[in-house]
């Protein structure tokens, strides 16, 4: 049982702020203000949610078990890393050069280990209830955390708050929020030769001023535009929103400016890695650059049921090591990791048993979640997981704890209530907790 | 999806079926676990159990559950010789730590009931005690106001005859959270919107419902004064009147015409076609058009191209010949108006030479019995039973015994040869093992008695009889409501192939009248078409009223359709005067009669069209996004089609030198309608103000009015 002190911290959590919290700072109410005034942030905290699709094998990168029996442990081998005494996988070289700038929770679990379901779960904060399709696409039963971001905060200058790239994941909708709050998607690879936003611009032939007397004139012609009818059928009235955010878009420089990666030198775009990842990390960063409050990419396919390590070490991981490393570090000198927040993680680890295809299976019990920047504690590592690192070892942390850390610093209040169109409140967040390690 | 989680529900219990010869295991102590959320799918009902202690998902196996308790565990879960001591009760009172809390207190009376049965050596009961049989709910339907409240009682009903109170152990969700609430006890609350709630009371794998009528406050609105067409708008209108909504009016005839066009054809009204209709005083013009419009080659290109995606035409798994040959018999049967249960039929016992018998390819898709059996279930049913192959369908009666049953069917069918000899056989017993004991199961269909002894030999045709008899309490309602849904925007069953207790119809007398009418008919669906088209439902206007603004269910107001991807392609093609080319395809094929849904294609990509990877209606998006947008306003494509030298915008520029004139073609062949005369001065004003660029003025005009709302939506 778990009795709270008087101030409403429980024993753990005072073991976990150690004891220069508890006993180094006068527990008067002006400093307990001032602590909760330290959480808040003091610039606007942008966020980078990068997804690994299929879901990562964190003991075979973040919470390796060298001392594991073999069916167990995998054929990677740990090295050391800036921080003394973490070890990371061999295959990330890059990355355990950038261990000050994130953190691990490596006592992350959920109870759930199906795509669909621990996707939803993870992207939203909400595990889906009855009636959930995985086929659907959006599947949202609850908004994703970026329509949250974009409900609550709303878009700095003309450009969206919440883009998606390279691709929509079904669960990235914004559900009751509605299609004001829904993301944009750039529905195109950023490492492709030519890339560009499809149909951000108009033909050549279109000049600026035609394009405004084209516009005024479907004002003028569209008689269900702002009519009852368009309010009265969601899809009418989502396309009319839509259309509005459109020409925003598209008379926007700094919209223009932000999606063009080709502006980027090609020695970093050659260290961010020529790859979907790596591509899709650079544009991020100039996503939030530009006022993007977060940006999601759905990377895939970390479903490595056949053949786990020949993939990760040939070809997932020198992309992952390469694109993620130069973001944060990039980021960082750029004076941008203050104010920018990256989480990085699957929708659930991989089982620590081997299978027999050389292969790991979804495992949901315990897995690592890595995340930096945003004011967020760098070079901590969060919990433990047990010797198999099939269950966390320390008091565990799920998705809503993630969300409750991710929209605090944010400026969000996890405990802010949205209402469904129907009426029903419903809390940002199902009951999270801060990460407190991170605060 | 494998596992369906509901709401854990937990209280204090009072009272349990009192059992007429001592405790019984089915009877009287798995409803206590249910009751008490111990068997609950976030807890020990989950796939892997909880802490080594795994129990069926809402009691489901009570032979399962029997064996964890009694034989699991060493032993020390229950205790007789001390029944205080056992594991069960120690953890559920909490005396013992548990991860779920305490569940059952010590001295309550289900903890007592828990105590007896261990006391009494955990007896599994007479096998011959009375059976659950069914479960009904008292209120059966209730008109409630807002913010009121109302007990619901449970009744089991065993096969004794005697029926028993089980509220206390029953679990209750309602279908509709924003509408009322329901608490654990069976108390709905109803809260501020009117509108129409279902509340499922399950107990013992049976359920029952609670139906709860909301209507909108404040004055009673006049009883419909609207003409009555035919029996559909009675039936309509007798719910409306419940929830006090009044329906919209009439449409006009241009908006019919465009609508039925769009519904029935694939395309807009050619300007022709809409001045003659508009200019024809006949009384019965209507009725006549939609005639004319079922007999175009467009009528069955359309219906063809719907089931080509649930049906899973598929290129890449049958090859080009016979994925050709496969959609070919699907577009012929609509094209000749083969009644549906005949297709149904053909389909079903689909056997021989895949050439002489194309049917038979849909077998080639979907090779698994047990895919074959979802599939075919949930096309032909509309229920999805692909649940009930791992557990009990948690909202609705089947078993995997049912799931099964089903499969056995198909487990017979297997092909020899190769190429073009390739033949579909059945050979071997209609029989599979249950996935859970590996009993034999013998094919029977969903709610009939498995047969007693193996029924040797090919079973489909007998699956094929019970699905087509007029009886059939699911073909004719899902072919009803699958028409219903194309021409209304939404089915009366909503998905229209989730057929379920929890997901009842919107209007169930409605969707009677509609599949009574079909089987009279000898399941013509052009006939069954014609009624709804008929109807002054389908005829309201899409204008929305105070008192009907917010109704999406119950057809008081036109709704909004959205043209799948492959229609909106051929709207524009049809007003821009340009054909789209297809790869493969002969030039003037249009989007609709595409039968491979995997020829590449960005905008019906964009625009959400079928992968045909399953035999959900939803695969198909229908969700509008920003990219789709951006597509209209800016594409390429589009300008291309625009500034097309044998364009529709050149020709009409040619042809018509007055202005007026210009945007009257335009506003007929994109809208269907005459320009109001404030559009019509708009359209000339702008065509005026750019003389030395005519032309590009009228591509700017049909620009704005292709990326409106009247242009992109049927309403």
């Amino acid at each position: 049982m778990r009795l709270p002190f008087c101030d409403g911290l429980t024993r753990r959590d005072s073991l976990r702020l150690g004891t220069a919290a508890v006993f180094g700072l006068p527990f008067t109410t002006a400093g307990l203000l001032r602590a909760a005034d330290a959480k808040k942030p003091k610039k606007d905290v942008s966020l980078i949610f990068v997804f690994l699709h299929g879901g990562l094998s964190t003991i075979d990168t973040f919470d390796m078990k060298p001392d594991a029996a073999a069916e167990f442990r995998g054929e990677f081998k740990p090295v050391p890393t800036k921080l003394p005494g973490l070890q990371v996988c061999e295959h990330l070289p890059k990355l355990a050069k950038e261990t000050d700038k994130y953190s691990l929770i490596r006592s992350f679990r959920h109870h759930n280990s199906d795509h669909g379901p621990a996707d939803h779960y993870m992207l939203t904060g909400y595990f889906p209830t009855a009636g959930f399709n995985p086929n659907l696409s959006p599947n949202n039963q609850r908004p994703a955390h970026g329509s949250v971001v974009a409900k609550k905060l709303g878009p700095v200058g003309s450009v969206p708050p919440y883009v998606c790239l390279p691709k929509l994941h079904p669960s990235c909708g914004p559900a009751y929020l509605g299609a004001n709050h829904a993301p944009f998607v750039i529905d195109s690879d950023p490492s492709s030769p030519n890339f560009s936003v499809p149909d951000l611009a108009p033909p050549p032939a279109i000049a600026a001023d035609r394009l405004d007397d084209r516009r005024h004139l479907l004002q003028q012609v569209d008689r269900f535009q702002k009519s009852a009818e368009s309010r009265a059928n969601k899809q009418a009235g989502a396309v009319e929103t839509f259309q509005g955010q459109a020409f925003d878009l598209m008379t926007s420089r700094d919209a223009k400016t932000a999606f063009d990666i080709s502006a980027e030198p090609d020695k970093l775009r050659d260290a961010y890695g020529r790859h979907s990842l790596g591509q899709s990390c650079l544009l991020a960063r100039r996503l939030v650059e530009a006022g993007v409050r977060c940006v999601t990419i759905d990377h895939s396919n970390w479903d490595t049921h056949d053949g786990n390590f020949a993939t990760l070490k040939n070809s997932l991981l020198p992309m992952f090591d390469s694109g993620i490393s130069t973001l944060f570090r990039d980021l960082s000198e750029r004076g941008l990791l203050e104010t920018t927040m990256v989480v990085v993680t699957g929708e659930f680890g991989r089982t620590p048993r081997i299978n027999k295809n050389a292969g790991r299976d979804h495992w949901g019990p315990a897995f690592t979640v890595m995340l930096g920047g945003g004011g967020l504690k760098g070079g901590v590592v969060v919990g433990a997981s047990d010797a198999r690192a099939e269950r966390p070892a320390t008091d565990p942390y799920g998705p809503e704890d993630l969300a409750a850390t991710m929209f605090t610093r944010m400026g969000i209040d996890p405990k802010d209530e949205f209402h469904t169109p129907d009426g029903r409140p419903v809390a940002i967040v199902n009951n999270g907790k801060t990460i407190k390690e991170l605060v | 999806m494998k596992l369906l989680t509901l709401p854990v529900l937990f209280a204090c219990a009072s009272a349990v079926l009192a059992a007429p010869t001592g405790p019984h295991f089915e009877n009287d102590i798995e409803p206590l676990l249910s009751r008490h959320g111990c068997n609950s799918s976030g807890c020990h009902g989950k796939a892997e159990g909880q802490g080594g202690f795994k129990l069926s998902v809402f009691a489901f196996d009570p032979a399962a559950d029997y064996a964890a308790l009694v034989k699991e565990g060493r032993g020390r879960r229950l205790n007789p010789a001390a029944p205080d001591d056992s594991l069960l009760l120690r953890k559920a009172s909490g005396a013992t730590p548990h991860g779920g809390g305490t569940r059952i207190k010590a001295g309550t009376k289900d903890y007592g009931r828990l105590r007896e049965w261990i006391a009494a050596g955990t007896p599994v009961g007479d096998p011959n005690a009375p059976k659950l049989v069914s479960l009904r709910v008292e209120p059966l339907e209730k008109v409630l106001g807002t913010k009121a409240t109302q007990q619901l009682r449970v009744l089991a009903k065993y096969s004794d005859g005697r029926e028993a109170d089980v509220t206390d152990h029953a679990r209750f969700q309602v279908n509709h959270e924003g509408l009322a609430s329901v608490t654990a006890t069976g108390v709905v609350t109803t809260a501020e919107t009117p509108g129409e709630v279902t509340v499922m009371a399950a107990y013992m794998g049976e359920v029952g419902l609670f139906r709860a009528i909301i209507p909108r406050p404040g004055s009673a609105v006049s009883a419909d004064t609207l003409p009555t067409f035919n029996f559909i708008d009675g039936l309509v209108g007798k719910k409306l009147a419940k929830l006090n909504v009044a329906p919209s009016g009439l449409c006009d005839d241009s908006e019919f015409l465009r609508r039925v066009t769009l519904d029935l054809a694939g395309s807009l009204p050619t300007s022709d076609e809409v001045r003659a209709f508009l200019a024809d005083s006949a009384t019965d013009k209507r009725s006549k058009k939609v005639e004319e419009l079922l007999t175009r080659p467009a009528f069955a290109d359309l219906m063809a191209k719907r089931w080509a995606d649930i049906l899973r035409v598929d290129r890449q798994a049958l090859g080009h010949e016979r994925a050709h040959a496969y959609y070919r018999w699907i577009q012929e049967a609509f094209a000749e108006n083969k009644p549906f249960d005949a297709f149904a039929r053909e389909l079903l016992i689909a056997e021989g030479p895949l050439k002489e018998v194309p049917a038979g390819n849909f077998f080639k898709v979907v090779t698994k019995p047990g895919e074959a059996a979802s599939t075919l279930s949930q096309v032909f049913l509309g229920v999805r039973i692909a649940c009930a192959e791992c557990h009990h369908h948690p909202a609705d009666r089947w078993t995997q015994t049912d799931y099964t049953g089903m499969v056995s069917f198909f487990t017979p069918l297997s092909s020899k040869g190769s190429g073009p000899s390739e033949a579909l056989f059945a050979s071997g017993d209609p029989t599979s093992k249950h996935p859970r004991t590996g009993e034999s199961v013998f094919a029977y269909a969903l709610g009939t008695a498995m047969p007693t002894a193996n029924p040797v030999g090919d079973r489909r045709p007998v699956l094929a009889a019970w699905m087509t008899d007029p009886k059939n309490p699911y073909f004719p309602r899902n072919a009803a409501n699958r028409v219903w849904a194309m021409l209304l925007g939404r089915g009366l069953v909503e998905p229209v192939d989730d057929v379920r207790a929890t997901n009842p119809p919107s209007n169930p007398e409605l969707l009677d009248g509609l599949a009574a009418f079909l089987v009279e008919k000898k399941y013509d669906l052009r006939a069954l078409v014609k009624v709804v088209c008929a109807s002054r439902t389908y005829q309201t206007s899409s204008a929305p009223n105070a008192t009907n603004e917010r109704d999406e269910l119950n057809f008081s107001r036109a709704l909004f359709k959205r043209p799948d991807a492959e229609v909106l392609l051929d709207m524009i093609s049809q007003v821009t005067g340009v054909a789209e080319r297809y790869p493969a395809m002969p030039a003037g094929t249009k989007a609709v009669q595409l039968w491979d849904s995997k020829a590449k294609h960005e905008f019906l990509r964009l625009f959400g069209r079928p992968q045909r990877a399953t035999a959900c209606e939803c695969e198909r998006n229908t969700e509008p996004s920003t990219g789709q947008v951006l597509n209209l306003l800016n594409s390429p494509e589009l300008q291309k089609k625009l500034s097309h030298e044998t364009g529709t915008v050149a020709k009409l520029v040619a042809a018509h030198p007055d202005d007026a004139k210009l945007a009257e073609e335009l506003y007929l062949r994109l809208f269907g309608r005459f320009p109001t005369a404030k559009e019509r001065d708009t359209a000339v004003a702008y065509l005026a103000r750019k003389t030395s660029e005519r032309r590009k003025a009228a591509e700017d005009l049909m620009w704005a009015m292709l990326n409106s709302l009247e242009f992109q939506f049927n309403h």
